[in-house]
């Protein structure tokens, strides 16, 4: 273990002198041994696009300078990189596909498990697509919603955008986007345009490879987007509730089964099944019988909608394994290490893949449909049940480290919220503090933890600090899962950090609300693919305001980015004309062109662009710097 | 009077090296004194002060052997070459880049070229000649040298021999294989 890594997580801290006496590797001993890691590829300078290559520049300006076809290093930067965009756009995107098509089955009355939980959204939601709902019952609306939907992954009509992207932003950022040839018409198609036009001998043209990117990233939105809010239909809109999270939340006398991945579908299921599987867990020992943990983002799923505690996030998913605690670990797609698959043989885990294209050697795999849901999410829990009467007493050791924290805001949940201060006019009561500067402005921390950093450091760090200068506090995914983990999802962490003014707006906000204090000083609005949230709350704040994004004192934060979601995310933030911050260098530099457009030349075209800051308290002084400027530009 | 030590050089093993090139890097780096982001950055014209050869289907970096009787040194004719701290130094100062070093180096370790970021003007261009110095200012707490293009390499291909604990090492274990042979004689024998 390398001994300079620091923890904020002390449940992690805790564990892993544990972990090195049994002689398992981490992913912080796995990145130890990776270093150093090659400078071609962290510069972004490396092709391996076809079999000619791999050809690499040398960034020094001796050695080669153009790859074997001529490229240059801005060309392969671009490629690269839109690539990556292409990459989290479809992972975003199947996963919201999968969703519309279960409504699909709903609507038609295949999937059993499933019900339209919340129809009063899937009515805005309709209302949204431009359907008519009248004297239709809500299985032909669903239909309908579910059919529009898909076809922003089919529509061949090039001139008509997406509707899930033309719907959701202010007209006037539609408009620009539109005009700038990046609106997307059809997800699937913008996806395999990239990888067509960085195929061998296509687009070489840097600036035109990277608004392809934007293209690519405003396709993951369009797929996040319509993920987010179908889910919501089907699986009810998150409310505020409490819980708990760190890995404290294992309970030794329980079968702890442990969910974890991106995709709620199964999730819910298990939660459904669980509560009449009570009585065989006790049967087989366990006094508590079924505890459900979440880890990553499914565990935000279903931590924002049924209040299930949540054992940790992405780093330290292997932990939750470590603990000895966790009977079986369901995973369905995106963000699960294979090493969970190593970790099984000297602990009695049991790892379940259930997705047909997401499996792991080393896991039993169960394959879930939408028709048999039930059956499947049983099966689960039999073998959970099973993996428990295998536990080996003297390897459990759970952390007791766990902290309360209140989620579940969605943009309706903080709607809500407001009108509990102005019936007429919900947002009115958020607007006036903005432009009376008790708010300063709004930031969103979104992305993943990763090795490059000491996890969740940058978070927290940030966090602290921009609501010491009153600025109010979104997060989403794993970056709300350290914060969750950590305790600032608490009311005792807006009287401890919160500036006065921001105090005062969050305890009104909260009192009216009827939770007995301040809201938490962050607002957990979800998983990573429910950063859409914020951007509905930021539109509406628009709208009522009569600007553009890009003319809010709104800006986001990636400060522990790793996967190609987050590259989409943070690039589609960008475009909507959202500043947004990375606490870790893009694989980028080697391109002094591409990093120039991306942190300074975007900036004229859509009005985000990146700003790159490893120091998380710099990191933070730039961003309250961006959004002094904004109020400066918008005269408040 | 005092033994006279060979000089540690830098070898690297032809079966082990995959030609990635992160030797060069980190040894452009290691002289450049800054990271990778900054130098690129700031389009910081960096020299590694090896090569990664291709030689039929083997790749390794050649650098400098640091002689014991360093033709280059012979050869220079502002003496700007000398033997000093256990490896060949090249004294930039006085170095006026003739390439004569170069020419009479058996293993092309010796690249004349201006010194990073030293701007060429009409009269000069700065030239100097650069090679393989261990890295010699980079030592680390313990006392030992660090050599970046050792610490870079992902397969560990790199190595800086001692030539005096290599030799011990090839001795200690042919002797240990001689004394076996020799034992399972003597059993036969009785
Ligand atoms: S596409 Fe060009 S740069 Fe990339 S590997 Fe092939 S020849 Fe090299
Ligand atoms: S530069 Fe060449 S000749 Fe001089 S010491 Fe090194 S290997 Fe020998
Ligand atoms: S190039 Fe410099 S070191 Fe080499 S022989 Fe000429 S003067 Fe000497
Ligand atoms: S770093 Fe190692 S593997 Fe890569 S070129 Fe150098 S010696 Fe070869």
């Amino acid at each position: 273990m390398n001994k300079d890594y620091k923890f904020v997580d002390q449940a992690i801290e805790e564990l892993l002198p544990k972990v090195k006496e049994a002689g398992l590797d981490t992913v912080w001993d796995r990145f130890k041994s990776m270093q150093p890691q090659c400078g071609f590829g962290e510069l972004g300078i490396c092709c391996r696009i076809c079999w000619k290559g791999p050809c690499r520049i040398d960034p020094f300006g001796n050695g080669s300078q153009r790859g074997i076809c001529g490229a240059d290093a801005h060309t392969i930067v671009a490629r690269n990189l839109i690539r990556g965009i292409a990459a989290g756009a479809a992972a975003h995107s199947d996963h919201g596909r999968h969703i519309a098509l279960t409504l699909l089955e709903v609507a038609e009355g295949h999937a059993p498990a499933y019900c339209i939980k919340d129809e009063k959204k899937l009515m805005s939601v309709a209302a949204r697509l431009g359907l008519s709902t009248e004297g239709k019952n809500v299985r032909q609306v669903a239909k309908e919603v579910a059919l529009a939907t898909l076809e922003d992954f089919s529509r061949q009509n090039s001139s008509i955008p997406c509707s899930w992207a033309r719907q959701t932003m202010t007209a006037e950022r539609a408009e620009k986007l539109t005009a700038l040839g990046v609106m997307p018409h059809n997800i699937d198609a913008v996806v395999a345009g990239i990888m067509n036009r960085t195929h061998v001998g296509c687009d070489a043209d840097p600036v035109n490879l990277l608004l392809g990117g934007l293209k690519g990233a405003l396709a993951d939105y369009t797929g996040m987007y319509l993920s987010t809010e179908l889910s919501d239909v089907i699986f009810g809109t998150p409310e505020p509730v409490i819980t708990t999270a760190n890995l404290g939340v294992l309970k030794e006398d329980a079968v702890n089964i442990a969910v974890h991945g991106h995709n709620p579908l199964l999730s819910e299921i298990i939660c459904d099944v669980a509560g009449s599987m009570d009585e065989e867990a006790r049967q087989a020992g366990a006094k508590e019988g079924i505890n459900i943990v979440g880890v990553c983002c499914t565990g935000n799923e279903v931590m924002a909608r049924r209040g299930i505690p949540l054992a940790t996030n992405y780093l330290s998913q292997e932990m939750a394994v470590l603990t000895g605690a966790v009977d079986a670990m369901v995973v369905d797609v995106q963000c699960i290490m294979p090493s969970l698959g190593v970790l099984q043989e000297c602990y009695h885990t049991q790892l379940i893949t259930t997705m047909a294209t997401n499996k792991i050697p080393g896991a039993v795999h169960v394959e879930f449909t939408e028709k048999t849901a039930l059956e499947d999410a049983r099966r689960v829990v039999e073998l959970a049940i099973e993996a428990y009467k295998r536990r080996d007493k003297n390897k459990i050791n759970i952390p007791q480290y766990k902290e309360t924290a209140i989620v579940g805001f969605s943009a309706e949940a903080v709607f809500a919220a407001l009108s509990k201060l102005n019936k007429e006019d919900p947002l009115k009561p958020l607007l006036d503090n903005i432009v009376n500067g008790n708010i300063q402005g709004v930031a969103l921390f979104a992305g993943c933890s990763t090795t490059r950093v000491a996890q969740d450091h940058n978070f927290v760090t940030i966090a602290r600090e921009l609501a010491r200068h009153n600025v109010l506090l979104l997060a989403t995914g794993c970056g709300a899962g350290a914060f969750a983990k950590l305790g600032l999802m608490t009311q005792e962490a807006t009287e401890a950090y919160a500036g006065d003014s921001l105090k005062a707006v969050l305890t009104a906000v909260g009192e009216a609300a009827g939770l007995n204090g301040p809201l938490p000083l962050v607002l957990h609005m979800g998983s990573c693919v429910d950063n859409t949230r914020a951007v509905t709350v930021a539109t509406a704040l628009a709208n009522k305001l009569g600007v553009d994004l890009d003319k809010l004192p709104v800006v986001a934060s990636a400060p522990e980015a790793m996967s190609e979601k987050a590259v989409a995310i943070g690039t589609w933030a960008v475009t909507l004309g959202i500043p947004t911050h990375l606490g870790i260098i893009p694989q980028v530099t080697g391109s002094s062109l591409v990093t120039e457009v991306l942190t300074d030349k975007l900036k004229d075209l859509v009005g985000g662009y990146f700003i790159v800051e490893t120091d998380p308290l710099r990191a933070a002084g730039k961003l309250y710097e961006v959004i002094r400027e904004r109020r400066k530009a918008l005269g408040i | 009077m005092a033994k006279i030590k060979e000089n540690s050089f830098i070898y690297a093993d032809p079966q082990k090296c995959l030609g990635c090139k992160n030797c060069g890097l980190a040894c452009a780096l290691a002289h450049a004194g800054c990271d990778l982001q900054t130098a690129v950055a700031g389009k910081r014209q960096l020299q590694p002060r090896n090569s990664v050869v291709k030689a039929g289907d083997m790749f390794m970096p050649i650098q400098c052997r640091q002689c014991e009787d360093a033709p280059c040194a012979q050869a220079c004719p502002t003496g700007a070459i000398r033997q000093e701290d256990g490896l060949v130094k090249i004294n930039e100062q006085n170095c006026v880049g003739c390439k004569v070093c170069s020419m009479v180096c058996p293993f092309g370790a010796i690249v004349v070229t201006p010194v990073p970021n030293a701007e060429p003007n009409r009269k000069t261009k700065r030239g100097k000649a650069l090679k393989c110095d261990l890295c010699f200012s980079s030592v680390r707490k313990d006392g030992q040298l660090t050599c970046a293009c050792v610490e870079a390499c992902p397969t560990q291909a790199v190595m800086l021999v001692d030539p005096e604990g290599y030799r011990t090492k090839i001795l200690e274990a042919r002797a240990k294989e001689l004394a076996k042979a020799h034992s399972v004689a003597k059993q036969k024998r009785a």
